[in-house]
Parts: C-alpha cells; structure tokens; sequence
C-alpha cells in the first residue's frame, strides 16, 4: 500500500514522544549532526532564535461518480521548513531535499533577516531536550493498515442507499480523503517536539431533479481519527443530511433583501465567530495595529453573556493539536469572557511583542510556510435562551441553518457568511425555506447586536478549511442558536 | 530543463516496467524570493526552493494520480510501486485513457517569452531596496492622510519555475518561466475605530514590465482614501458600474459551469446553451494562449493538446463549453453521442471592449453605485443563483460620492449579464483577464 513506506519510516507506533520523531525522521538522513549545521548556519548573522520544522506527510483519496469508484489520488510530502526570528523579523527558507548541503543553504537564506555577526557559534554550546506531550487524537486502527479493498464498499454501498433514499436524485459524488503528517520541531534552544496529526474526511454530494429544476449540495465530516472514524452514526449522517440539504433547495427560494434580525441556528453558524471576531482577534494583526480589535483588549465587545473560546484541547476535533506548529502546547484560550475581550491568538512572535505566553495558536500548512496566529476550535458557549423563545421573539427575519463559505476585512471589521439553507420567520415561526444568500455585517457592530444566546450549544462536525495568507489550516466550530438583532440580508426582489 | 524532461522520462518508463500501460509524469521545480518590509523596516525574508513530481496512471482500465516531493531514487520506485498496486484496487473506467496523439501535433513556434532573461541579475541587496523604496513611496504619497495612517507595507518578489511533461504515447514538453511582483498596503485608521485598508500590486512574466512603483502606489492610496467614511446603500435596484479589476470575481461565476465536470455532474445552468445567446450582445470573449510574456500564455494544455485563439462567447453567444479529453470521452459513452472534447484551459481573455473610460462611464450613467471590491458570497452554477458581498461608492450626478461598505449584490448570473449595458474602454493592466469595468442595469443592491 502507498503508506508503508511511512509505516518503515516511523517503525514504533506514536506515543507523543520526540525520541519517536527522532527515529521517525532518521529514516531519510535527519540526526543531530543535521540539526547543529542548520542551527550554525541559521544564527551565523545572529538572530534571537531560530527553529528547524520537518514534514513527512502522506496522504490518500478514493471518489466515487457514477456509481463507481473509479478514481485515486495520493501524495508524498517531505521538506523542512527553517526560521531565523529576530524582535518581529523573520527569515524563512525551505526545502524539499533533507541533504546537508541543501539544508545548510536554505539555513544560510534564513539567516539573512538578522543584520549582525556577533553570535556567530552561539548554538554550538547547546543540547538538545526531547518533550513528551499528551495526545489527543489516540488512534485505534492506522489508515495504513486498511486496504483500499474495504474503502470501496463504503462508498459503493453509500451510493446505493442515496439513489434509493429519492428518485429525485440523479447524481452522487462521493470522497473518501485521510492523512497522517508527521512533524519534528527543533528549537536553537534544544528542544525537540514530534507529533503526528491525523485526518480523515467524507464528504457526499448530490443533484436533484423535479421536472425543469435542478439542485445540488452536499454535506461533509471530518475528524483526527483513524479508519474508526468510519462507523454507522457518521454514514448516516452523511447520507441524510446530504439528502435533505438537496431536496430542501427545490422548494427554497432566495431570501429578501435588506436589514432585519437573524437568527443563526446551533453548529455550524460558528462560522460567524470565526469571522466577525476570529481573525480580528490573530495577534499578528493586532501586533501591527490593523485589526479592528486592536486596542479593545479587556474592553466589553459584546453583551454579557456572550462567552467565546478558541480550543485546541478536543479530543480528535479537527481542530485539535497536541502543540502548535511552534512547539507550544496545544490549549484552550478563552477569547471574550462574559462579553469583555480577554485575550488574542498568539504565536511566538506576537506572544514576545506583548509579554504574555503564546497561546498554542501559531499555526502552518505545512512547512512551506512560517507559522502565524491561527484558529483551533473557535465556539461560543451556550447561554440561558431556549431556542424556540429565541425565534419566537422575531417578527420578521431569517433563520440561517446551514453555511457554505464566510471572509472578512480585518481592518474595517467587515464580514460575510453564505447562507445555503435556511427559512424565513414570519410572527415568530419558521415559515418558507430560503437559500443562497449572502450576510454582510460588520463584527463589532454584530457582537454588540447578539442580544440572546441560546442554550442548546452544538458543535459542527463538518470538515471547515480556514485560509489566511495563503494558508490552509484545518479548523472546527460551534455555536449555539443565537439571534442578532440587525444584519444586512443579501436577498432579492427588496 | 533537459536533466527535468530526462526525470519525467525514466520515471514513465519506471511505471511501465513496474505495470501501468501508459502514464502522464510532470516533474518540476522552482525557487522564490519574496522580501516584505513594514513601517520602516525589514518584516520578512523567504527564500524557498519546490521540487515535485506528478504522476498519472493507466493500470488494467483503471487510473489514479500521485504526487511526491521526496525524490531520492529509492522513494520513487517504492512510490511509483505503491501508486500501481492501489490504482488496481479500484473500479474501471473505459473514458480513462491517454489523449489521442494527434492532438499533440502543430505546436506553435512562437517565442512566449515567459522566461526573463535578466532574472539572474536581480540580487538581494536590489530586492531590499526596491522594497524599502516602494514602502517609502506609499508612506510619502498617503502623508496627507495624517494620522490615519497607522501601518504601510510593502513587499518584492521574484520566481523562477521549471517543469517537464512526459506521456507515454508521445506528448513531451518542456518548458520555463519567471514571474515579478511588487504589492504596497496601506491601513488607516477612522475616528470610529474601523482600520480601513487599500493595496496596490503589479505582477509580470519580466521584471522591467512591472508598472512604475508611483502607480501601484496610486492604486493603493485611492484604494485605503476611498473607503474612509463609507455607509450602507439604501436597498434597492440599482445602474452599477463594476470596475475592472473587480470584474473577474463576475467572470468566474459566468465561466465557471462551463466546465466538463460541472456539465458531467449536472451542475451547470449553461447545459444545452452552447451556440445560444446566453448573455449580452455587448460581451465578447476570446481565450488568447500565445500572447508573448502573458501570465495564462501555454503552447500545450492539461491534456497536451496543442493551444489555439478561440472565442468563448461572442456577441453573447456561447461558443465553446471547456471540456478536457476525459470528460469529453465519459459523457459521450454516457450519452451514447459524441461530444467533442474542446480543452478545458483558459489562458489570456480578450474582450469587447467599448469606447469610454470608467470617467466616462460614471459620467453616462448619472446615478448609480461603482463596485470596487468583492468581499465573500457566492454563485450557485447549478441554478445560477448568486450572493456576493461589495463595497465602493455612490454614484450622484455623473460623479463618484460618498464610499459604501457592507452592500451586498444578489441575483442570478444569466440575469446579471444579460443586463450588460456597456464595457469600458480600461482593461486593467494585472492578470491575464484584462478586464474593463462594466456596467450593468437593475442589480438589487442590500443594504439598510
């Protein structure tokens, strides 16, 4: 299969351990003598610190269309990121060959951030400190171990239940998606820290047809989980929800334009904090003065009530990490307490530039790019509403059930989400379905406007990718039905 | 570049050794250098080196693709034995098969120029100051803002690129190229806490072809200025100009159900259009491939197939969907009728472009709203249905008033650009779509 090579590479199976990722990585020529020349030619024009960050990932994909799965796609990817930091500054090189010479050259790239020679051998004197960590995403069966011949029938027999579930549907795309990323973090300090961040994603999508009309939607699931993350309850949800979500379109309708209240349903609108408040709240934008939260820390940004958090800690979550891609451990940082702006998503950098300790949340896709400030798990935790009160309490506005896609303006505090489904409230009831419409709102102005917050938290299971300077990250959230009493409802025929 | 072709060679005859009747293989690499300096000093350095090689493989009816960036020898074969061992675990394909090889004849001999040939001289101490330059430019000409300004960045980069593509049934190509950008941002700051910021940016195949660094700072300036003090626009249907660097976010939710796949899947509103009028008269739209230092330009596409000029739509009329070989060849088997295979590239856009320049076309439609930028939303291409949030200004009595934010535009794509009223004459000097603004009639605008 095409992940034994990772299997040899790796050899003793994953206890968080960095000894582990030593002998992980020894397999294609990484060892302390590799470490001390990167390090001597990363800090040969001085620098404060500098850090060495190698990637073995592997990766693998079945599709299904047309009733077969007729379609593959695998990935190798190996290289070393290395950063040289200096206050705010720094130099960053990779490369995708693990020889010294290449590794040496792209260190001595690296180290033409910093301006002076003074610290020429300062590494030479240092050791290195292998750390433990806690793992929150214990695997019970290796992607590695299963054979694509049981991945078939998954995807076969899905198919057959979704053509059968309607004879409206007509078409069905079906993925099967996992990974394992092995990461080896060197620090100029000497520590050493080794992880292996597994993903598995299914997503299923659907066209229906009744007479002239056509629709389309899907639904997915993701999770840092095994071949176990396979089981009845997921494939369930997938196919249903997949369904539904289709055969809801035929009978929607854009939603009207203009200002009125919204109510977000519980789950997957997390996609508004992620949005309105998330990355104004990344510490590097904050460090430069351009968020729109910049000078908010330890002010009220939203109502009592409104608690929000960003978590690393879930265990298998998608959003989860045992430490971020600097080293630091993995946490949960409480953003907006009781509505007052606690704390920023920092790295390393920002964390040194505010004297606070970094938060876990400095975060890459791999190592073709240094580290910033990213999102984990980002929720708001429930509050005293009952959900039925909260529609009950609108005379006319929209409920937004499911999203597809938000942005932001980090600055100006603008953000958008994508409505796919929804329905209107009308005297306080859900009435006619509604999809495809855009929300514009401005984050500040919508915290403050979050006036009731449900009790029924929930948190989406679905397989978000968050983007951010040309950056792909893996990202969850959650939310409990709140309303917001005003927002701009990109609809039609005002 | 030979050492490349070389790769791809011996690793498509690897595979056939190792068992796949025929493979596609792409090996490439590429270096970049990109310099960001903040506020007055350096921010960031980056120096990075790519290496990747892309295989495709045709194993017993059977096909998958892989890719790899560990390119030690041993890997290779162990990743090429892999690939073919799991491609045999999947479900035929009959549409899965290499191009046919006749459309890799008559490739153009024209000089692309997409290699600068003083890419070498370029140096780190030119990079450094170019950067610095470009940053002090934008600080100098926003200085009349004050304090407003509250961080100018600015950034320079080069990349050279190379790759090699190999089929087993003939098609090889090799080919390089360089790319140059420089970007300035500036952000302010409003007396309501709202940091507004504008950029501007030029991005070419040869570093003398950059626009001058006043007029990357110009767009930027004009950019952060303009949303200084911006509202919402009153809800309602609208005469909206958008400007021609938007516009691309509005082509690609038009061009987008084109596609083989969004036609094999069902999700294209433009099914059963081809040679109908789809959209306004006025637009007319041809892919141009070999435009000498074009960002798009290729002399061969994703199937190898030889690239030629051809209208996409013209006068309104659709003239080509964009299917690749394998879509062409699973919908014909599908449909039990040929459907020609008509590449599913798209390289450099020429348009219709009209007599005014966006001065002029603010000034003709009187009143109305410029949209300047796109901020989220989204296009159904299934149905045709669209949300996208915007910003820019009020249009009053010919001239640009008070600047928007937080407007959102819905409606459908055929409806949008059936509405189509005119095109500028100001095809925007970045990319490769060379965009002019254009003006659409009745747009439902969100707002208060």
């Amino acid at each position: 299969m095409i992940s034994e090579h990772a299997h040899k590479a790796g050899e003793a199976s994953y206890k968080g351990n960095a000894e582990e990722g030593i002998a992980y990585f020894r397999a294609f020529g990484v060892d302390e003598s590799l470490f001390r020349a990167a390090f001597a030619a990363a800090l040969s024009r001085g620098g404060d610190w500098a850090d060495l960050y190698f990637e073995h990932g592997i990766s693998q994909s079945i599709s299904l269309k047309d009733h077969k799965v007729d379609s593959a796609f695998s990935s190798i990817g190996l290289g070393v990121g290395i950063r040289v930091v200096s206050g705010d500054q720094q130099g960053y090189a990779y490369t995708e060959d693990l020889s010294k010479d290449a590794v040496v050259r792209a260190a001595s790239s690296a180290a033409l951030i910093a301006e002076s020679q003074s610290a020429a051998s300062r590494f030479e004197s240092q050791g290195f400190e292998v750390q433990t960590r806690a793992n929150r995403y214990p695997i019970s069966q290796e992607w590695m171990d299963v054979e694509v011949a049981q991945k078939v029938p998954l995807l076969t027999r899905l198919d057959e239940e979704v053509m059968a579930s309607d004879q409206r549907i007509s078409k069905v795309n079906i993925g099967l998606g996992h990974s394992t990323t092995a990461i080896l973090i060197v620090e100029s300090t000497g520590a050493i820290h080794f992880d292996r961040l597994p993903m598995t994603r299914m997503n299923l999508s659907c066209t229906a047809e009744d007479g002239e009309q056509r629709e389309s939607n899907g639904y997915n699931l993701a999770g840092r989980e095994g071949f176990e993350f396979i089981n009845e309850r997921r494939l369930e949800k997938l196919k249903t929800e997949a369904v539904n979500r289709t055969l809801f379109l035929l009978d929607a309708e854009q939603a009207p334009a203009g200002s009125m209240p919204v109510v977000l349903g519980a789950g997957s609108s997390g996609i508004l904090l992620h949005e309105a408040i998330g990355h104004g709240m990344e510490a590097d934008f904050n460090r430069k003065g351009i968020s729109i939260y910049a000078d908010r820390l330890n002010t009220r940004i939203a109502p009592k009530g409104v608690t929000i958090v960003d978590d690393g800690t879930r265990q298998h979550d998608r959003g989860a990490i045992n430490l971020d891609d600097e080293g630091v451990e993995g946490q949960r940082t409480v953003l907006v307490e009781d509505g007052i702006l606690r704390s920023y998503m920092h790295d390393r950098i920002s964390a040194a530039h505010y004297g606070v300790k970094p938060t876990g949340n400095g975060r890459r896709e791999s190592f073709k790019h240094t580290p910033v400030p990213r999102m984990r798990s980002t929720y708001m935790c429930a509050g005293k509403y009952d959900p039925q009160e909260i529609i009950k309490s609108v005379k006319r506005g929209i409920y937004a059930e499911t999203f597809t896609n938000g942005q932001v303006m980090i600055g100006a505090g603008d953000f958008t989400f994508y409505i796919k489904t929804g329905y209107m409230i009308e005297d306080g009831k859900l009435t006619r379905p509604i999809k495809d419409t855009n929300i514009i709102g401005n984050g500040p102005e919508v915290l403050e406007r979050t006036d009731m917050v449900g009790s029924d938290f929930e948190y989406d299971e679905g397989g978000w990718v968050c983007g951010k300077d040309g950056q792909s990250v893996p990202v969850s959230l959650g939310m409990p039905t709140v309303r917001v009493s005003e927002m701009t409802v990109g609809g039609v025929n005002a | 570049m030979s050492e490349l072709l070389d790769q791809a060679r011996r690793v498509a005859e690897k595979a056939r050794a190792l068992g796949a009747q025929e493979a596609k293989v792409v090996a490439s690499r590429s270096r970049g250098v990109d310099v960001e300096w903040r506020d007055g000093q350096l921010e960031r350095l980056s120096d990075t080196t790519d290496q990747s090689l892309s295989v495709s493989l045709y194993v017993d009816g059977r096909f998958s693709t892989h890719s790899t960036s560990d390119l030690r020898p041993e890997s290779v074969e162990t990743f090429l034995s892999q690939a073919i061992e799991l491609t045999r675990y999947l479900e035929e394909d009959p549409a899965r098969s290499l191009p046919d090889p006749s459309g890799y004849e008559g490739r153009s001999t024209v000089d692309l120029e997409l290699f600068d040939p003083n890419y070498e001289q370029v140096s780190g101490e030119m990079r450094r100051a170019e950067v610095a330059e470009l940053e002090a430019l934008a600080r100098q000409a926003s200085s009349h803002l004050g304090d407003k300004v509250i961080s100018v960045s600015s950034t320079v980069g080069d990349q050279f690129s190379e790759g090699a593509r190999v089929h087993t049934n003939g098609f090889e190509g090799a080919r390089q190229g360089t790319t140059f950008g420089a970007s300035v941002s500036i952000n302010l700051k409003e007396d309501d806490g709202k940091r507004p910021v504008g950029g501007g940016y030029s991005y070419r195949r040869h570093r003398s072809d950059l626009r001058s660094f006043e007029d990357i700072v110009a767009e930027a300036v004009e950019s952060a200025e303009g949303k200084l003090g911006a509202q919402k626009v009153k809800t309602g249907s609208y005469t909206v100009i958008v400007k021609n660097k938007s516009i691309s976010r509005l082509l690609g939710a038009l061009l987008g159900p084109l596609s083989g796949a969004a036609l094999h899947n069902k999700r294209s509103l433009w099914e059963g259009k081809l040679n109908t009028q789809i959209v306004s008269p006025l637009l007319s739209l041809h892919d141009l491939p070999h435009v000498p230092r074009g960002l798009g330009s290729a002399k061969w596409d994703g199937d190898g197939y030889v690239t030629h000029d051809r209208p996409i739509i013209e006068n309104g009329v659709l003239k080509t969907y964009l299917i690749g070989d394998y879509y062409a060849k699973k919908m014909s088997q599908e449909r039990g009728m040929q459907i020609q295979r008509s590449g599913s590239g798209l390289h450099n856009f020429q348009w219709s472009y009209g007599e005014q320049d966006l001065k002029a076309l603010i000034a003709d439609i009187g009143e109305g709203v410029l949209i300047d930028r796109f901020l989220g939303g989204n296009s159904n291409g299934t149905t045709g249905k669209l949300s996208f949030g915007c910003g820019g200004h009020m249009i009053r009595g010919g001239q640009l008033a008070e600047p928007l934010t937080e407007v959102n535009m819905s409606g459908d794509i055929a409806g949008l650009w059936s509405n189509l009223v005119a095109i500028g004459n100001d095809a925007y000097p970045e990319g490769s779509a060379h965009s002019p603004s254009c003006v659409f009639k009745q747009v439902q605008l969100s707002g208060v």
